[in-house]
Formats: C-alpha cells, sequence, structure tokens
C-alpha cells in the first residue's frame, strides 16, 4: 500500500499548548495526515484541554487511516497533565520511554 | 483588600448585574426566548444574591431570593415568560435596584411596594397567574425609612433557606468514630461546554484544583471525540468523571467550579462511605490515580530541570504560592461574588496560571483620577501652544531642530489628549436604561401603556455629558408620557395603537451628539399654550406667533399646560430646567411637534466639554474661536458677489446661490456699522436647524485645538457666546456660539430672557 511508505514526520509541540494553541495545532495536524507521525512533546510546559482534544482525535484519525502516532518524546509537564485529566497515553508513547 | 473595598467592588457588580437584569428582562419582553437570555437575567439576580449573602445585606437577599425562585421557574419552564409576569419582574428589578442602592448608600425603599412584589414573585412562582390589576405601588407616603445596610456582619448568618456562608460540616452523627476518619466522598460528572473555553476557562487548571482537595481519581469521556477531519478544535468534547475524596466535601468541590458552573454540565454527588466501594467497583472504566506532585502545572514550575533537589524546592514553593492564592481567592469568593473574587485573586496569585487571562480586560478608575489627569493635559496643551508661540517671536530665524521638536511636542500632546478623551468616552446606554424604568414607573401611575424604544444606545460621549444627561431627560420623557400621551381609550377612539411609543435615539452628527425624543401622543395643543401664556403674561393677548414660537413657549419658566399638578410633572419647573441644563453643557434643545402626532424633542450636545478644533478669526479687534465642525468653508468676498436686499440684510452669491452674509461683529456688538464684507473674509457655516450662513469675520489667525474654560462657571453666561479659552500668549478668547449668532441673525435678538427662538 502507498500510503505505508509515506515517509515517517516528526511534530515539536510548541512549550505553551494553551486555548489559544488548539487552532493552529489542529491545523498542523490536519497538514501531516496521511504520513506516520512521531510527536515530540519534550519542550511542552503547560497542555490545556482543547489541545489534548486535538491530540487525541488526531491519534485517532491515524489510527482509522492505520498511520503510526507516537510521541517520541515527553516532558514531564505534559505526562503529569494528561494523568490529571484521566487521558491515557500510554499506548502511543515511544518504546523506549515506555516503562 | 479590605472589606470595604470587596463591597464597594460588590456594589459596582450589582450596577453591571442589574443593567444585565435589565436588558435580559426587556428582550424577553420583546418575545426573545433565548435561554441564554433567561440564563444572563438568573445568573444576575443570582450573583446579586450571592455577593449580598456574604456582606450580611439580609433584604436584599430575601428579595433577590424570591426573584431568582420565579426566575428558576422560567428558565426550567415551568412559568411562560408572558407580558403580565414581565411586568412583574422588570419591577422587581427595579427595588432590587433600589435596595442595592439602600444597602449601599443608606436610603429607604419602599417597603410597601417590595412586599407586594414578594407575594407577586411568589405566586406565580407557584403557578398563579399575575392579579390583572395592581393598585399603584408607588406611594411615597408609604416608604418606611429603612436603616443603613450594617457593616459586615460576621457572625449573623443570613436567614435564608439558600445561605451563601459557608455552611459548617457536622461532624456530630460520627462522634462514635475517631476525628478524621470519615472523610467524604465526592462524585463529580463535569462536562464542559464550549464556552467554559471560549472564555478562557481552563478544564485542565479545574481538576487540578480539585485533585489540590485530596485524592482524585479521573476518567475522562472521549467517546464523542470525533476524528481529526470532523472536529472543531474549539468545541469541548472530553467530559470527565472524577471522585475525589476530601475532607472539604461537596462544598470544597463546589467552590472549585464555581468560577465555571455556567458553562458546563455539573452533577456533584457526595457518596456514602460503605457505598464507596460498590460504585467505584461498578464503574467500568478504571479511574486514573493523579500524580501527587502537580507543581509542574503552575507558571511556577520548571520543566525539564535537571537538578532534582532545586526543583523540588521550587515546587515545594510554588505550591505554597499557588496554596494562598487559593486561600485569598476562596475568602474572596465567599465575601464578593465571582467576578470580585477574580479580580481579588488576579492581583495575588501569579500562581494561578491562566485563570486571570479571562478578567482583566479593564480596570476601574476613579474618576476624579481621569478628571485630574485631563485638566493637566488641557494645561498642557495650553502651555505648548504658549512655548511655540514664544520660540517664533523670539527666534524669527527658526532653528529648524527647535522647530521640529516643537511640532513634535504639539502631535504628542494631541495624541495624549485624544488617548485621555477616549477614556472618558462612555455609550449613552446606562442613561437610557435608566430611562426604561422611568417610563414603566410613570406608565404604571398614570395607567397608560407605553413601550420605550432605544437607539443607539452605544454612541459614545463624554462622561460628564453623560452624567448630566440623566436629569433633563428624565425631566422631558415624564412630560412626554405624562402630557404627550393620550390615555389608551382615548387613543383606541383615535385609531392609534392603544401602546404609546416613546421613542429614545442618540447618534452623533458632525462632532456632536443629538438625542432624540419622539412620542406619537396628541403633540402639543397651541391654543392651550398660547392661552397660559397670556395668562401669565408672557406674551401679549394679540401676540402674532408662528407655531414654532408657540411650541418653544414651553421652555419658558413658570410653564406648564397640565391642568392639575400631578406627581410626576407639572409643578411648572419643567421644561426651562431641562432646557438650562441642556445650555449648561453647551447644548440646545429644539421642539417640533405636530399635532395628534406627536413631538419629537432634539437636544444637539457637544461630544466633550474639554476640547475642541477651531478657528482663531479677529473681528472688530477682539479673538474669537469659531468651532470648526460649524464651519463648511472659508471665502474672499468679492464686490460682485455682494448683493444688498432690504433695508441691512446682505446676501452673498456662492457658486451660483444665495446665502445671507452675518456681520459677526454687528450682531455680537462689537461695532455700531456693519463692516465692509470685502475687508473681511466670510465662513461659510452650517447651523443646527439646517440651511447655510456666510459669517463675516475681519481676519482669520489661524486653526488650532483649544481646551474649553467655561464661561458660565467663571464669569456669566454671554449671549452668542459658548464658551472661553486661553489662547497662547495668555490672553482670552472668546468661543462664538455660532448656532446662536445664525438665530440672532434671522432678526431674533441674542438676548435670552426674550428670546423665543429654539436654540440657546
Amino acid at each position: 500500500m502507498a500510503s505505508k511508505k509515506a515517509a515517517q514526520k516528526s511534530l515539536s509541540l510548541a512549550p505553551v499548548l494553551d486555548l489559544n494553541e488548539a487552532t493552529a495545532l489542529h491545523k498542523q495536524l490536519m497538514g501531516l495526515k496521511g504520513n506516520p507521525l512521531v510527536i515530540d512533546a519534550s519542550a511542552v510546559e503547560r497542555v490545556g484541554a482543547l489541545c489534548a482534544q486535538v491530540l487525541m482525535a488526531g491519534a485517532k484519525s491515524w489510527e482509522e487511516d492505520r498511520q503510526s502516532f507516537t510521541f517520541g518524546k515527553v516532558s514531564d509537564p505534559f505526562m503529569k497533565t494528561m494523568q490529571l485529566i484521566g487521558v491515557n497515553i500510554d499506548h502511543l508513547l515511544a518504546q523506549e520511554i515506555r516503562q | 483588600m479590605d472589606m470595604n473595598e470587596i463591597k464597594e467592588i460588590f456594589f459596582q457588580e450589582c450596577e453591571e448585574q442589574l443593567a444585565e437584569l435589565e436588558s435580559g428582562l426587556l428582550k424577553l419582553n420583546d418575545g426573545d426566548r433565548d435561554p441564554e437570555t433567561v440564563n444572563a437575567v438568573f445568573r444576575a439576580v443570582h450573583s446579586i444574591k450571592g455577593g449580598a449573602g456574604a456582606f450580611g445585606l439580609d433584604d436584599l437577599v430575601s428579595f433577590a431570593h424570591v426573584f431568582e425562585t420565579t426566575l428558576d421557574c422560567v428558565r426550567s419552564n415551568k412559568l411562560e415568560p408572558t407580558q403580565d409576569v414581565l411586568k412583574v419582574m422588570l419591577k422587581s428589578a427595579d427595588v432590587l435596584a433600589d435596595l442595592t442602592n439602600a444597602a449601599r448608600d443608606g436610603g429607604s425603599v419602599d417597603e410597601a411596594r417590595s412586599r407586594t412584589l414578594i407575594r407577586e414573585l411568589e405566586a406565580l412562582a407557584n403557578g398563579e397567574t399575575p392579579a390583572a390589576a395592581e393598585a399603584p405601588a408607588a406611594k411615597p407616603a408609604a416608604a418606611a425609612p429603612k436603616a443603613a445596610a450594617p457593616a459586615p456582619v460576621v457572625e449573623k448568618p443570613v436567614v435564608n433557606d439558600e445561605g451563601f456562608q459557608p455552611i459548617p460540616f457536622s461532624f456530630g452523627d460520627f462522634d462514635d468514630e475517631p476525628a478524621g476518619h470519615y472523610v467524604p466522598t465526592v462524585q463529580v460528572v463535569f462536562k464542559p461546554k464550549k464556552d467554559l473555553y471560549a472564555k478562557g476557562n481552563e478544564a485542565v487548571l479545574l481538576l487540578r484544583d480539585v485533585s489540590r482537595l485530596g485524592d482524585m481519581s479521573v476518567y475522562c469521556d472521549m467517546d464523542s471525540l470525533p476524528t481529526l477531519d470532523k472536529m472543531n478544535p474549539e468545541e469541548a468534547y472530553f467530559s470527565w468523571k472524577i471522585s475525589v475524596t476530601s475532607e472539604k466535601g461537596e462544598d470544597g468541590v463546589r467552590s472549585v467550579f464555581e468560577f465555571a458552573e455556567w458553562d458546563c454540565d455539573l452533577d456533584i454527588n457526595t457518596i456514602e462511605e460503605d457505598v464507596v466501594g460498590e460504585v467505584t467497583e461498578d464503574e467500568e472504566q478504571p479511574m486514573q490515580p493523579v500524580p501527587f506532585d502537580l507543581s509542574m502545572l503552575d507558571e511556577g514550575g520548571s520543566a525539564g530541570n535537571d537538578e532534582p533537589a532545586v526543583m523540588e524546592s521550587d515546587a515545594a514553593a510554588a505550591v505554597a504560592a499557588a496554596e494562598t492564592a487559593t486561600k485569598v481567592a476562596q475568602a474572596a469568593s465567599r465575601a464578593a461574588d465571582n467576578k470580585a473574587a477574580s479580580a481579588a485573586a488576579s492581583a495575588a496569585s501569579a500562581a494561578q496560571a491562566n485563570q486571570a487571562a479571562a478578567a482583566g480586560q479593564t480596570i476601574r478608575v476613579d474618576l476624579d483620577r481621569v478628571d485630574r489627569l485631563i485638566n493637566l493635559v488641557g494645561e498642557l496643551v495650553i502651555n505648548q501652544a504658549m512655548l511655540s508661540q514664544s520660540v517664533v517671536e523670539n527666534d524669527a530665524n527658526g532653528t529648524s531642530s527647535i522647530n521640529m521638536g516643537l511640532e513634535e511636542l504639539q502631535q504628542l500632546t494631541r495624541e495624549i489628549q485624544d488617548s485621555v478623551m477616549a477614556i472618558r468616552a462612555q455609550p449613552v446606554k446606562p442613561v437610557f436604561q435608566r430611562m426604561a424604568r422611568t417610563v414603566r414607573e410613570i406608565a404604571d401611575i398614570t395607567g397608560k401603556s407605553v413601550r420605550l424604544i432605544t437607539e443607539g444606545e452605544n454612541t459614545e460621549v463624554d462622561k460628564t455629558v453623560i452624567d448630566k444627561l440623566a436629569e433633563p431627560l428624565t425631566h422631558m420623557i415624564r412630560n412626554a408620557v405624562d402630557h404627550g400621551l393620550e390615555m389608551p381609550e382615548k387613543r383606541e377612539a383615535l385609531g392609534k395603537n392603544p401602546e404609546g411609543t416613546v421613542r429614545l435615539t442618540a447618534k452623533h452628527r458632525s462632532g456632536r451628539i443629538v438625542i432624540e425624543l419622539a412620542d406619537d401622543g396628541a403633540g402639543i395643543n397651541r391654543e392651550k399654550v398660547r392661552q397660559k401664556a397670556i395668562d401669565n403674561d408672557l406674551i401679549a393677548a394679540d401676540a402674532n406667533l408662528s407655531d414654532e414660537e408657540i411650541d418653544n413657549l414651553i421652555f419658558h419658566a413658570g410653564f406648564s399646560t397640565a391642568d392639575k399638578v400631578s406627581d410626576l410633572s407639572g409643578r411648572g419647573v419643567g421644561m426651562d430646567v431641562v432646557k438650562r441644563s441642556i445650555q449648561a453643557l453647551g447644548g440646545r434643545i429644539s421642539i417640533s411637534s405636530k399635532p395628534g402626532q406627536g413631538s419629537v424633542f432634539t437636544m444637539s450636545l457637544p461630544l466633550t466639554l474639554a476640547v475642541l478644533d477651531g478657528m482663531v478669526v479677529t473681528v472688530a479687534g477682539q479673538t474669537l474661536v469659531v468651532p470648526l465642525t460649524a464651519i463648511v468653508e472659508t471665502l474672499q468676498p468679492e464686490a460682485s458677489a455682494i448683493h444688498s436686499f432690504g433695508a441691512s440684510q446682505r446676501l452673498i452669491s456662492i457658486r451660483n446661490s444665495f446665502c445671507p452674509l452675518v456681520d459677526v461683529g454687528r450682531i455680537l456688538n462689537f461695532r455700531a456699522t456693519q463692516a465692509n464684507p470685502m475687508d473681511g473674509v466670510a465662513l461659510l457655516v452650517e447651523s443646527e436647524g439646517g440651511g447655510q450662513r456666510a459669517l463675516m469675520v475681519d481676519a482669520i489667525q489661524g486653526q488650532r485645538q483649544v481646551v474649553i474654560k467655561s464661561l458660565e462657571a467663571n464669569y456669566t453666561h454671554v449671549p452668542g457666546i459658548a464658551a472661553a479659552t486661553i489662547l497662547g500668549d495668555g490672553r482670552v478668547a472668546l468661543i462664538l456660539d455660532v448656532d446662536a449668532v445664525v438665530a440672532a441673525s434671522r432678526g431674533q435678538s441674542l438676548r435670552q430672557d426674550i428670546s423665543l427662538a429654539a436654540t440657546g
């Protein structure tokens, strides 16, 4: 399948993913659709619910497209916020950082 | 921030809430059935009640409570907001405003009225229809003086079944068990709406605050989350089921959601201890336990710090700071209502990350401070003018750098002035809203049915103008309803809508604000006005007056056409007082009336009372300033263009049309004979009443911005002169009242006391 051969893309998330950032993030992700994606969340200092929604919707879309959607690196605040809001991203973490 | 400051904020908030309440009710009255409108109305009353409870303002709380209960019936569709229902509600809003004012200023409220309304509201809430005929409520005699609101009472609980005082949780039932053993577990279903985010609230922060209360586990429901391409990134999809075990119990959890409760579906329940296990086990979805250290999520938390020890102390400090902030915020939120609390919190909490972003769009400033600033800027403008003048005089060859610097200074001064004036500009909306109440009350007392339509509420005008506008407007509205509109039966007999209409309009026109008050009543009864004027020796019995002149008679002191003096209007001090207050604002008032169709009062006021762009001219050796807004063009008259007309009138022909030529020096009595038009300059002006005139002056000195100094306040009113100003050389120059001069040129005298002119 052609899509399987698509080049892997990566996306580095901005440090502050607040309410204002959701639309931009959505746009960024839409632009990367159809390619396997590795997200670098190591710089994230703050993440809001809207951006979390966008990321999870992304994960859902990628799953439908049968493409891989992983978080390559995550910062501590990012992980903790996700845990706080009850969003489990364990299955999306890259192998090497899974504990 | 001490208690009094918080209280002051509360009252300011009350004013806003009351305005919100009234505009919401009026919308409902106009048939708006948007649930959000009902919610806004409910919220307004709720907030007032909440704050009032904290300050121990019992009267306010108990009234607001009854009001709220009835509104809740409307909100839950148990009560249809019919016209009759809304009538009661609008009156209740008025009483609520009275109670608020009484609580602030220690005035009195009409207790009979509020009791009647409480009964009516309760009747509505119980599903009874309001009594069709109500006795007129406002009888001043019945107003029992009410004691001033007490200072914040701390111990005294609110005598209200739904008190806002924190209710101490009683552990009495668990005395047998060791203290601290029982900790209530609270279950929360939290489903944000789009608005929650749109208003800058962040679900993450709410969850963080909940997690701080105690042990929390959370399940995020993502079922409604669509795929990326189908989603709106600003819509709320996530919802949460939270279970938190905390000493603070349900109340503690509620207080976290206090700011957000309107923008989310919220269900908070305490579960019995023995059930806790079952419920959590029954939960199909596993809840995620929440990490213990959430300090990272605070603003102060530093991410990716390599030094664990440092990070820990940072984190501890951040937690401590956040806790203080939360405590301050909570204390304040008990004391004042939501917004007041957020103001207190935003001052105190750098640690409370995003929430402050929602507030902080505006600041409240003491009017005195703004006034002082404006005064200073006025002085600055004068000073700057003086400086440039002396530079020009002393330095004939003009060093370019000084001149450039001066020009820049002038530009800056101008900008500062504009910005300062913008601070003072306010929409006329609050004044118009107050008028709605006046109309309601008078309609009630007179038994007339009146509809007030307002237009251009957002027209902005200087705050001083707004403040001084309310009184004359109230007078005029009273007159319009009391004298202008006919009784419903009579209107019906005349084939008019039994409901009278009063239309209040504001608009900007050529640098002034024009406010129009129109009614569709009977119009001015000229025969009666004339007769009255003859009776009062205002005019001779055989005087030949035009319709316009008769209409303007009502602006005379001691004039009232009402046969009997009513409570409302007709004490004979009405319209002349109105006219004087409008004139004091540098405004004019005129009237046009059509028998059987109603009257229109038009007020034209300056946008600001502080500065003016003017053309500085010389007339008979005097320096005058002509407001630039009035001037259409300037021209040098040629002999061929001047035509004599009648004994002393002259016309000037401009582009094949004739325009009366007015010698300003002659009108103002600066000189005894008319000047030669060829020696001067003509200023073509547009007057308020329409039509153009050419004002003749001797020479034009230049164009500049002048700071208005009131002539009335410092000297006395001079006919034909609007105000004065101080020029760059320190001399006083008079500002010409163009309309008065134009009116005078029509053969009417400038002297005010015998003037029948519409203009002032």
